[in-house]
């Protein structure tokens, strides 16, 4: 009895032991293979090196991105790598070769004249309120004061007798920066109650809360609203929120999606661009609630 | 079957212990009133969260949703090459952690004393390594697999990204299970005149399994759960990976891009989390249970 039970574990650990190393074996077996197969055929690594499109940036633009991707990938018969990490990112990679193309949630900016970029789609902002907030408008100067903490009560502007929760996207986050700028507002002076990274994560804090404001892209709250979320988006400086009034060019908050790029483009770099900015992806870009650039 | 006896056995040696007399009953009562609700609590917490996932998620799990390729950025389609990356990753994870985990818990416990300024040092920065967040992980991760070593975004620069990450617990756990063999398995294995390889292998490990599993499974958890050490490493790419050279997305980026990033992916990242979750309880139970027989046969032996 004694021996029995000892040997079958012994026999089990040994087992699991042999499991390990033969697992260790293979993966160091197939990283060696694997290895020999690029140093042996070179050339066929290199040819298929320039056949990969490494894209990477925006967190907003990576999805669509991968998704003309996959089409791209379908009529090309090439590869294409969307990585994602923000728009800072994705400048940065173009600027030092780690990108073919880097993506960004806003224009290139004076100090970015190295750089060529090309807006593939749009994606507005607008202020959101939780749906059952009484108001209906607020003008620029309303929504400074609230962010920057001067009115705290929704009575004051009409509304219930509710504190005001004002929702602040994340530092880095290039809504926060279109935010900021068109209010002409310092992040240092915005007092904020709750700080949020996404849309999504705005459009939730939101419609948890109703006494809450915050600001996301109109293509996301659009998306949310229709589907019966909480939530209502108010227009601004008469011109209602929307991917319509987007799209025509009217809307005053509104942030171009770029794909970058440092240089001369190759030639599948420019056959990527001119895709993504052809007709034939603008069911991808509705998909996700941006707007197609004209 | 063993294991039922193993506890019982178990659970006698500690009513024994804690038998203490009449003072301070209602005392006694009151805490375990106190223990119970707090593991009440516990429960519920997993509980919910887990109904939560059930009620959105269970409706979209069907076996085309865990083969198929995602469509529509993931709002269609399913996660089986998200599925394949993941175990991709974890495997890489594991099978590097677990030997070298092994090997230093067994120096730690075996052949250092515990109070020597060595043992000592390269126990406090494990320590100080299991709580460092984990995107310093993947910012590491990135800067020497990725660019360094030149294995860019890849499954197995996350998967050795997270062995890293995984080291410090699954060492930590290892360790304390070797030292909660009574040295008198060692004494008696020195008396029989049996090397220390064969008391390690034969006496020792088999005794510390609980612990290894216990490291086992937190690393495994605290891995499958991982996006901010992926998301620089192992990527962003759901294509179904041809190799360990191919970027991979893993399910806990899949759910974070679908819940943040994606208009009306909840539904989809509430079922990846459900199958997340799965794949979580059923390795869970499957290495407590490996652990559980073994130890069970030790104990009976």
């Amino acid at each position: 009895m004694i021996h029995d039970g000892s040997l079958q574990e012994l026999r089990v650990l040994k087992s699991s032991l042999i499991v390990g190393s033969l697992s260790l074996a293979l993966l160091v077996g197939g990283m060696v293979i694997s290895g020999c197969g690029v140093a042996g055929a070179d050339s066929s690594a290199t040819d298929r090196q320039s056949e990969r499109l490494v894209i990477t940036g925006s967190s907003t633009v990576a999805p669509l991105v991968a998704e003309i991707g996959k089409r791209f990938e379908a009529d090309a018969g090439v590869r294409v790598d969307v990585q994602t990490g923000g728009s800072s990112r994705g400048i940065a990679d173009a600027r030092n070769g780690l990108a073919d193309i880097g993506m960004a949630s806003r224009a290139l900016g004076a100090a970015e004249d190295d750089l060529t970029g090309f807006t593939i789609a749009r994606d507005g902002i607008c202020v959101i309120i939780h749906r059952d907030n009484p108001i209906t408008e607020l003008s620029d100067p309303q929504v400074v004061d609230m962010f920057t903490g001067r009115l705290t009560h929704w009575d004051s502007l009409g509304g219930e007798d509710r504190r005001i929760t004002v929702v602040n996207k994340a530092e880095g986050r290039s809504t926060l920066e279109l935010f900021l700028k068109h209010f002409a507002l310092d992040n240092r002076d915005v007092k904020a109650s709750v700080v949020i990274g996404d849309n999504e994560q705005g459009i939730k804090t939101v419609a948890g809360n109703p006494g809450a404001i915050g600001y996301v892209s109109i293509g996301a709250a659009e998306h949310a609203a229709a589907r019966g979320v909480a939530i209502k988006l108010l227009p601004m400086s008469g011109i209602a929120a929307s991917t319509a009034t987007l799209s025509e060019g009217n809307f005053p908050l509104a942030r171009p999606l770029t794909l970058v790029i440092q240089g001369e483009p190759s030639t599948l770099t420019q056959r990527f661009i001119d895709y993504a900015r052809s007709p034939a992806v603008h069911d991808l870009v509705r998909e996700l609630s941006f707007v197609p650039a004209s | 079957m063993d294991e039922p006896i193993a506890w019982a056995a178990l659970s006698a040696g500690r009513s024994r212990a804690s038998g203490r007399g009449i003072v301070g009953r209602s005392a006694d009562r009151l805490a375990a009133v106190i223990v119970w609700m707090t593991a009440a609590a516990v429960s519920a917490v997993f509980l919910w969260l887990l109904s939560d996932l059930v009620r959105h998620g269970a409706g979209q799990l069907s076996w085309a949703f865990l083969v198929d390729p995602p469509s529509n950025a993931g709002r269609a389609g399913g996660i089986g090459p998200i599925v394949q990356s993941t175990a991709w990753i974890l495997m890489i994870a594991l099978g590097v952690a677990l030997p070298i985990g092994l090997g230093t818990a067994v120096l730690l416990a075996e052949n250092t004393s515990s109070e020597t300024l060595s043992g000592r040092l390269v126990r406090r920065s494990l320590d100080v390594l299991a709580g460092v967040p984990s995107i310093v992980f993947g910012l590491f991760g990135n800067a020497f697999f990725c660019v360094y070593l030149g294995l860019g975004f890849s499954i197995l620069s996350g998967g050795l990204t997270l062995a890293c990450m995984v080291l410090p617990i699954l060492i930590r756990s290892t360790e304390e299970g070797l030292r909660a063999v009574p040295t008198e398995y060692r004494l008696g294995g020195a008396a029989l005149g049996l090397g220390r390889l064969t008391i390690l292998t034969r006496l020792l490990l088999p005794a510390a399994t609980p612990g290894l599993v216990a490291g086992v499974v937190l690393g495994f958890g605290r891995a499958i759960a991982e996006t901010a050490a992926l998301i620089f490493t192992s990527g962003y790419v759901d294509r179904r990976p041809e190799s360990v050279f191919d970027s991979g997305r893993a399910l806990s980026i899949h759910i974070y891009d679908l819940a943040i990033n994606i208009p009306g992916g909840e539904l989809n990242a509430y079922a990846t989390a459900l199958v997340l979750v799965m794949i979580l309880i059923i390795t869970n139970s499957t290495a407590s249970w490996l652990g559980g027989r073994l130890h069970a046969q030790h104990l009976l032996s």
